[in-house]
């Protein structure tokens, strides 16, 4: 009898996976709905910031019309336009929706009420500190309880008050030196202008769209690989298989080879999302794309194949795989910078393959890296790949006969 | 205890020889020391309550488990040193069904075919024909997952036979099914022999074991109890009934235990 070559029974094996999931019609839409769905989320909640531009007094803001209370305290004449100018910047660049409260406690229960998120006080001495040549005070409260809006509302007052008060500094030089100084010069003798790492990215998403596009690829393999087997062998198919004459190995090829294929539709689709909805573009070549994705995929795969070797079933190998893939998310340096962990979290980090798939593929993405600068990033994943594999083919075989 | 390094035996006139033959699980021994010989051509009826072992038996035999000692043969071929030959050799219908049910009949048949290497048009005109010989031609291009159960074990059947293979083993194939696929299956049974398959099957229906077998094997708590033709049996133990003296051999009570190791193809895992 003619032997089957391992590599056709592999490929045979892979393509009956996909025929499965081709046929599992729900299966199939769900497949298709999560990555589109995490997309989505993480684009709204990194949503593309316009550029603030200190010259033309422009704010950039990825909120708009946010609830403030203005508490003025102060009924002299300099308060008065200085309020006005402040609700004027405010509504022009729809920064704040403001209204006027008459006293700080009745607005301080408006921010626990939750209808504004902070407060400026102009307090009653700030004309007459003005008047006398006295730098004067804003008091700001802001609503704590949600750190992003806080932070944001915090900058936007403080940037609307610069404007106003480079506006009284121009007055106040222009008055003193008759016209002899530039008063820019006197105020903001060096300035910063930024030229962006690539051109024309306004959208922060942009950078972490390759990093999602890396955790959804690789996480669903993983995933994909240990359920794929075990509910083959609960199944009894796997019976099938490891009672026919073909080596092990290219039942662990088959299903590599469909839950890359897998990763790879849903990598692409996520890819695709965030470049209709939200801007992202590429900027490296599909090919070393390409390349990064599958090597991400393997390296996490043998991983898969070890935890279901040591899982007696489908639903622990479920919650082992859940175990790895959710602190991946925090650690690996896609949601958070890794640097911002402690050292020995930055080492699990490290560790884990996820970290050197993103780094590079954002690296392609965006700053359309060459295959050799992503080198040192596609060894390691090589290495995992092999090492991985070295542990798991041995241990699946084992396993299977336990 | 280690396992020796068993030679290539020559054709013997057996197609299952073993001797010794044990598998612990942990501290629980699941096959004790079971020596089996099963001729060419028979019809092997294993027999045993359940938790027997012979289940165990059968995954060891099909290379599916490995022994912790003794040796087993099929086809002259260790199971453990020569299981690439062993599998070339054999057919396995087990306890779960050895099929797709998100891809139809003849997808099964071709995909489970292809890992013998079969040439593809070879296979497809031998997939046809046992289709038509289990009368299931109308629904080749059905999928599985809607088939009865009877349907289901017709294709799960012919899946095991679709190269040839010189011995069969089918574990408790007419288990759950209609009386006319039952008497169907059996029948099936019967043609295989007629071609030539050895065929090892295990069944709880001592009638079916009766009907069909040459030789009977009875074993319990891993042990053989006792081996022949179900005539020499019944001589021997001046009943007419296989049930009695299955009964008393194995004895009368109700086989309740619970053992620590679950085994994850045991009937009652989750599917």
């Amino acid at each position: 009898m003619a032997k089957a070559s391992a590599w056709a029974v592999a490929v045979g094996i892979a393509r009956r996976d996909l025929l499965d999931l081709w046929r599992a019609k729900m299966l199939l839409f769900f497949f298709i709905l999560m990555p589109l769905l995490l997309m989505t989320m993480f684009g709204f909640i990194y949503p593309p910031v316009p550029k603030s531009n200190p010259s033309t007094g422009n704010i950039g803001t990825a909120f708009s019309n946010l609830p403030v209370a203005l508490v003025q305290m102060d009924d002299g004449q300099t308060a008065n336009s200085v309020a006005a100018q402040f609700i004027q910047i405010s509504a022009q660049q729809g920064l704040f929706k403001i209204s006027e409260i008459a006293s700080y406690p009745a607005a301080r229960d408006q921010i626990v009420e939750g209808n504004i998120k902070g407060i400026i006080i102009i307090p009653q001495s700030f004309s007459d500190a003005i008047a006398a040549g006295q730098p004067a005070t804003i008091q700001v409260t802001v609503d704590e309880t949600n750190p992003t809006i806080a932070s944001v509302v915090q900058s936007e007052i403080s940037a609307v008050f610069g404007i106003i008060g480079s506006d009284m500094s121009t007055q106040s030089i222009n008055n003193i030196s008759g016209g002899k100084v530039n008063p820019a010069f006197i105020i903001q003798p060096i300035s910063i202008t930024k030229i962006p790492l690539i051109t024309g990215v306004s959208s922060s998403f942009q950078f972490l769209a390759p990093g999602f596009m890396a955790l959804t690829v690789i996480t669903g393999s993983l995933q994909g690989v240990a359920s794929a087997i075990s509910r083959e062998r609960e199944q009894g198919t796997m019976d099938g298989l490891l009672a026919s004459p073909i080596p092990h190995v290219s039942i662990i090829l088959g299903k590599v080879a469909a839950q890359t294929v897998r990763g790879l539709i849903q990598g692409f689709l996520i890819l695709g999302l965030s470049m209709l909805l939200f801007g992202v573009q590429i900027y490296g070549s599909p090919i070393i794309m390409f390349i990064v994705m599958v090597l991400g995929t393997a390296s996490f795969v043998g991983v898969g194949i070890i935890m279901t070797a040591v899982a007696p079933d489908q639903e622990t190998a479920q919650m082992m795989t859940m175990l790895l893939q959710f602190p991946m998310m925090f650690i690996s340096g896609i949601l958070f910078p890794i640097d911002q962990l402690p050292g020995w979290l930055q080492y699990i980090g490290k560790a884990l393959p996820l970290y050197y798939a993103a780094d590079a593929l954002r690296k392609v993405i965006i700053l359309n890296a060459s295959l050799a600068a992503i080198m040192p990033d596609v060894l390691i994943l090589i290495v995992y790949t092999f090492l991985t594999m070295t542990v798991a083919i041995p241990l699946f075989d084992k396993a299977m006969r336990r | 205890m280690t396992l020796q390094r068993a030679d290539l035996a020559p054709l013997s006139e057996y197609a299952i020889e073993t001797h010794g033959l044990t598998k612990k699980f942990g501290s629980f021994t699941a096959v004790d020391h079971v020596d089996l010989a099963v001729r060419r051509g028979e019809i092997y009826g294993f027999l045993g309550p359940n938790g027997a072992g012979k289940s165990t038996v059968i995954r060891m035999l099909c290379t599916l488990l490995i022994p912790t000692e003794g040796t087993a043969r099929v086809d002259g071929y260790d199971v453990v040193y020569h299981a690439g030959e062993v599998r070339e050799r054999i057919g396995l219908v087990s306890e779960k069904m050895i099929m797709y049910p998100r891809l139809t009949a003849l997808e099964n048949l071709m995909f489970f075919g292809s890992l013998y290497g079969i040439d593809r048009a070879a296979l497809r005109r031998k997939s046809e024909e046992l289709l038509e010989m289990v009368k299931l031609t109308p629904f080749k291009d059905k999928l599985v997952g809607g088939f009865s159960s009877g349907m289901r074990q017709r294709v799960n059947v012919i899946r095991a036979v679709l190269h040839d293979p010189d011995i069969l083993f089918l574990d408790e194939p007419t288990t759950g099914l209609d009386p006319q696929s039952t008497r169907f299956v059996r029948d099936l049974v019967k043609d295989l022999k007629q071609r030539g398959h050895t065929i090892v099957l295990t069944t709880h229906i001592m009638e079916e074991a009766d009907e069909l077998s040459d030789r009977i094997c009875i074993i319990d708590h891993g042990k053989v109890m006792t081996i022949d033709t179900p005539q020499a049996l019944k001589d021997k133990y001046k009943t007419n009934s296989l049930l009695d003296i299955f009964l008393e051999l194995t004895g009368r009570e109700l086989r309740d235990s619970a053992n620590a190791h679950i085994s994850l193809r045991s009937p009652m895992g989750r599917t």
